[in-house]
């Protein structure tokens, strides 16, 4: 069976990037604009693995993915950071908030691959 | 007394020159006041019992050696006196009782010279006169006739013989024998008859007859031609019995030697009979060379023949070539001249030991009361000022002692007066401390709080207490309005404060506020009752106030405010108090203007705190603004390399490489230039956290090693073994070394990299070695500057920003280590950090 990775990105050409890459990569993928649709997606979709852009629209990130962990039926689903945050603490803050993984923008497509190989190891 | 009179002129000067002085001035003075103060004191406790004992002692001292001194002097004027006299005296009467006794013992000598010249004259005339008739062979019976008759008629005549002129005896008539006629004898050759035939006359020693009469031959030639020699033996006993008969003191003698110094005669016929030879005596020498030698004189003094001493006098018998002499013991002789001598002394002693009892009375008598005037004086001086010396004398010392009396009271008074002059100093001395005090506890507050409401009130209630005055008031000046309003009271009621902020008391007012700020002077009223035109006067009136002091509150730039007291009497303020408001004013202006200058720097820190923080969010936006469109380009230009969009032509993945290459340089600029901006702000925090060493260097190397492997350079790690465990912002060192690291390797074409860790002395010393080029000495610093770099045409080649180095050094100095490095031109560079092991969390450094 096919993973499924949510990816939460209000960014158009980081979707288009992520979604060449994964797809290329042999993962379904359903996608959100925002971190309010990201944890709905979540819910009803129930992804295998999230990718969470943190500077989003309406929900932050970090507010997303404390949702996304503070509901037991989702707390199980990696969620990765990419944000372009970059600053010192980032990346304690995305754990604070329960991302299992943090990849920096600019992110390499092939580091980012590896990491959610790290997770997900096969494409399916 | 010096030192505290200048020190209290220097307190009151103080109040006028404090508007200008420093606080701290104020409270030095302050201190060197009350030392002031305990030093007068304890100079005043010393002083007292010192200066008693001293005068006491002084006293005693000098009234003692005045009376030994006035003593001596009289008994030695007294006694130097008589004892003058005596020794004049002695020396006169000894010398005159001397002469008296020689002249007497002359006297006497004369006197019996001349008995015995006459008796020997007789004598001879006799026997001339008996010879003298008789020619030259006359009848030997009338020779005998006469011989007979003078026999009869001189006693003393023993023997009488007649011999002619050849020597011839021819007559002998004696007392003693048979009378003898023409015996014929042949005298010629006997000293009687050659002597006498030569010189007339002949005198023989005297010899003596039985062994006890002493007895001369006398041989006198007649007259004539041929004349016989007549020579006749004369007792000597009339000569003894004169010398005998003499009365010379108690123990004197008389005697008689010859021409030789043979005694003649001598009250111990003992010593003529012993024929003694008397030359040898000093005087008898000397009187019988004066014989022949005028030029002599015989010492009145000598030694009689046992040796003991004698006044001396003498005569001759001019006639016979004899000597008289007259000897008296010079102990007897000097007797009545001792006798004198005793009684002087005794007169004399009795003198000086008058002249001592009188010295000591008059001494007494003129050493008391100088000592009651010394010891009175001692005890004026000693602070019995009460005490008057008692002296009934109308002299010199009466008058002084009159004087003492007088200073006394007149010290009295002074004291007195001293005692009130000392009180009100120290009032005006502890006045003039309370106003210090005030002045350094209001600038006290002023420095110690920035609450101005609360420093204006405590200006505000010295200055009321100081002054005297029930109430006060300090107001601040609006420039824009021209309007007072209140900024602190004291003692006011509410009434009176509502009333006053309701008239809004402007610049131009006729009130004393509004004139003094304008005149720029103080305004005083002494008595509001009698200003009818007074603004307020009723209120002012109702709420008891009689007087004012207006003081305007000034600084170089302008009017702050005024100041004023209120008193519920009527009167003028004194200028000390007037001075001192304008301390307490001028300290108001200040606290007024820094609470002002306060407000104004809060607010601009406020202002800055605010651009900060916009400055921070701007930073932070334009990071990931910068990153996002970026983070597209090298998303999608990987993708292309990867393949995802088709096969690439070779020379498009040459672009597509370079595109790469430039978006990672511009992302590289971005974070640098981010990180930089945020060191200067001051806010970069280090998120400090327990780390491993080796895992830091693991993660360089392991990121570093492909870019050396590409250069084909070995990169070697030499670290220590059980490195402790680190404390810092491991992912700040990390980017640190991965600077230096990535740096030796970009430098570097041939040889090797060496990075080298160690822990020492509580810090972990990296060194990242290479064999690159090297670092000119000039450049050294310089290379930890920002946008530096050795070569400019080298950026482009080696790629980096510039800013590497200096975030790394100032990330270094967050955590309190050192970054430095020491080259060698060719050789290589060793790039050293010294970082300590337990990193404080610092916070934000500039």
């Amino acid at each position: 069976m096919t993973k499924c990775i949510l990816i939460v990105e209000d960014q158009e050409d980081n979707r288009i990037i992520l979604r060449r890459l994964l797809s290329k990569a042999g993962y379904d993928l359903i996608e959100a604009m925002n971190g309010e649709d990201g944890v709905a997606l979540a819910l009803s979709k129930r992804p295998d693995l999230i990718l969470m852009d943190i500077q989003l629209p309406i929900v932050d990130g970090y507010e997303a993915t404390r949702r996304i962990k503070s509901n037991a039926e989702l707390r199980s689903i990696p969620v990765i950071a990419v944000t372009s945050y970059a600053l010192s603490g980032d990346e304690a803050k995305a754990r604070a908030a329960g991302c299992d993984a943090y990849v920096a923008k600019p992110f390499s497509p092939r580091q980012l691959l590896a990491k959610v190989r790290e997770f997900l190891p096969t494409g399916g | 007394m010096t030192a505290l009179r200048t020190r209290m002129a220097a307190t009151t000067s103080a109040a006028s020159t404090l508007k200008r002085s420093s606080w701290r001035k104020v409270s030095i003075l302050a201190a060197s006041l009350r030392q002031c103060w305990s030093e007068a004191a304890s100079k005043a406790r010393r002083w007292r019992p010192n200066l008693l004992n001293k005068i006491r002692s002084t006293g005693s001292r000098r009234a003692g050696g005045l009376f030994r001194k006035y003593a001596t002097l009289l008994v030695a004027l007294v006694g130097g006196a008589l004892i003058i006299n005596a020794i004049i005296e002695m020396y006169y009467s000894y010398g005159e009782s001397r002469h008296a006794l020689i002249a007497v013992q002359r006297e006497k000598a004369q006197g019996a010279a001349a008995v015995i010249e006459q008796f020997v004259k007789e004598i001879e005339g006799q026997i001339g006169w008996a010879t003298g008739f008789l020619p030259a062979g006359s009848g030997l019976e009338q020779r005998r006739f006469d011989f007979l008759r003078l026999l009869r008629q001189a006693p003393a005549i023993t023997e009488v013989s007649y011999l002619d002129g050849d020597g011839r005896e021819q007559i002998r008539v004696s007392r003693l024998a048979m009378d003898a006629l023409a015996s014929g004898a042949d005298l010629s050759q006997e000293p009687k008859f050659v002597e006498a035939k030569d010189k007339k006359r002949y005198l023989s020693p005297v010899y003596f007859r039985k062994e006890s009469e002493p007895y001369l031959t006398l041989a006198i030639t007649g007259t004539g031609r041929g004349a016989g020699v007549t020579v006749a033996e004369v007792n000597l006993k009339f000569i003894w019995d004169v010398i005998s008969r003499m009365q010379v003191g108690k123990a004197g003698v008389a005697y008689v030697v010859d021409e030789r110094g043979l005694l003649i005669a001598h009250p111990d016929i003992g010593m003529v009979l012993r024929k003694t030879d008397l030359s040898q005596l000093p005087h008898v020498a000397l009187a019988l060379r004066k014989l022949r030698d005028v030029h002599l004189d015989v010492p009145a003094i000598s030694q009689d023949h046992a040796g003991h001493e004698v006044l001396t006098a003498y005569a001759s018998i001019g006639s016979l070539n004899w000597l008289v002499f007259v000897d008296l013991p010079l102990s007897e002789a000097l007797q009545p001249i001792y006798d004198s001598f005793r009684r002087t002394i005794i007169v004399l002693a009795l003198g000086l030991a008058f002249a001592v009892l009188a010295g000591i009375w008059l001494a007494q008598r003129m050493a008391v009361p100088i000592r009651a005037l010394a010891e009175g004086a001692a005890r004026i001086g000693g602070g019995d000022l009460d005490h008057r010396i008692e002296i009934q004398s109308s002299d010199e010392v009466g008058t002084l002692a009159d004087s003492f009396n007088e200073m006394g009271g007149r010290l009295k008074e002074s004291y007195a007066t001293l005692e009130q002059k000392v009180t009100d100093r120290t009032l005006e001395l502890s006045e003039a401390l309370d106003r210090l005090r005030a002045l350094i506890e209001v600038s006290q507050a002023i420095n110690s709080t920035l609450e101005l409401r609360a420093v204006l009130a405590a200006i505000l209630a010295h200055a009321c207490r100081l002054a005297h005055a029930g109430g006060g008031a300090i107001y601040t000046f609006d420039d824009v309005t021209e309007e007072f309003s209140l900024a602190a009271t004291h003692g006011m009621s509410a009434e009176l404060i509502e009333t006053i902020r309701a008239t809004h008391p402007r610049l131009s007012d006729s009130s004393p506020i509004g004139q003094s700020t304008l005149t720029r002077s103080v305004i005083q009223v002494a008595d509001l009752a009698a200003e009818p035109a007074y603004p307020l006067r009723e209120a002012l009136l109702r709420a008891d106030v009689r007087a004012l002091l207006a003081v305007p509150l000034l600084r170089e730039e302008g009017i702050i405010g005024a100041f004023m007291v209120r008193r519920r009497r009527p009167g003028t303020f004194d200028q000390t108090i007037i001075e001192l408001m304008q301390s307490f004013a001028s300290q108001s202006a200040l606290a007024i203007q820094n609470a002002r200058l306060f407000q104004e720097i809060d607010e601009k820190s406020r202002q800055l705190e605010v651009a900060s923080q916009h400055k921070s969010q701007f930073l932070a936006n334009m990071s990931h603004e910068l990153r996002t469109p970026l983070n597209a380009v090298l998303g999608y230009a990987e993708l292309m390399q990867d393949g995802l969009y088709g096969e690439l032509a070779p020379e498009t993945k040459q672009v597509l490489e370079r595109i790469q290459g430039n978006g990672n340089h511009l992302l590289g600029l971005i974070n640098d230039v981010l990180d930089l901006s945020k060191i200067e702000a001051g806010q970069l925090v280090l998120s400090v956290d327990d780390y491993s060493v080796e895992n830091v260097v693991q993660t360089v190397v392991s990121t570093t090693e492909p870019l050396a492997a590409a250069k084909k350079l070995p990169l070697k790690v030499d670290m220590s073994k059980d490195l402790p465990v680190g404390q810092g912002d491991e992912r700040r060192i990390t980017q640190v070394l991965l600077n230096l690291v990535g740096n030796a390797i970009k430098f570097t074409d041939a040889g090797e990299v060496r990075i080298a860790v160690t822990a020492v002395n509580g810090v972990f010393a990296f060194a990242i070695a290479d064999t690159g080029p090297g670092i000119p000495d000039a450049e050294r610093d310089r290379i930890f500057q920002e946008f530096h770099q050795l070569d400019s045409s080298n950026t482009k080649k080696k790629g980096g920003t510039g800013l590497g180095l200096a975030i790394a050094k100032r990330i270094v100095e967050l955590h309190g280590g050192r970054l430095w490095v020491e080259s060698e031109l060719g050789e290589g560079s060793t790039f050293r950090l010294e970082l300590p092991i337990r990193a404080e969390e610092r916070g934000a450094v500039a």
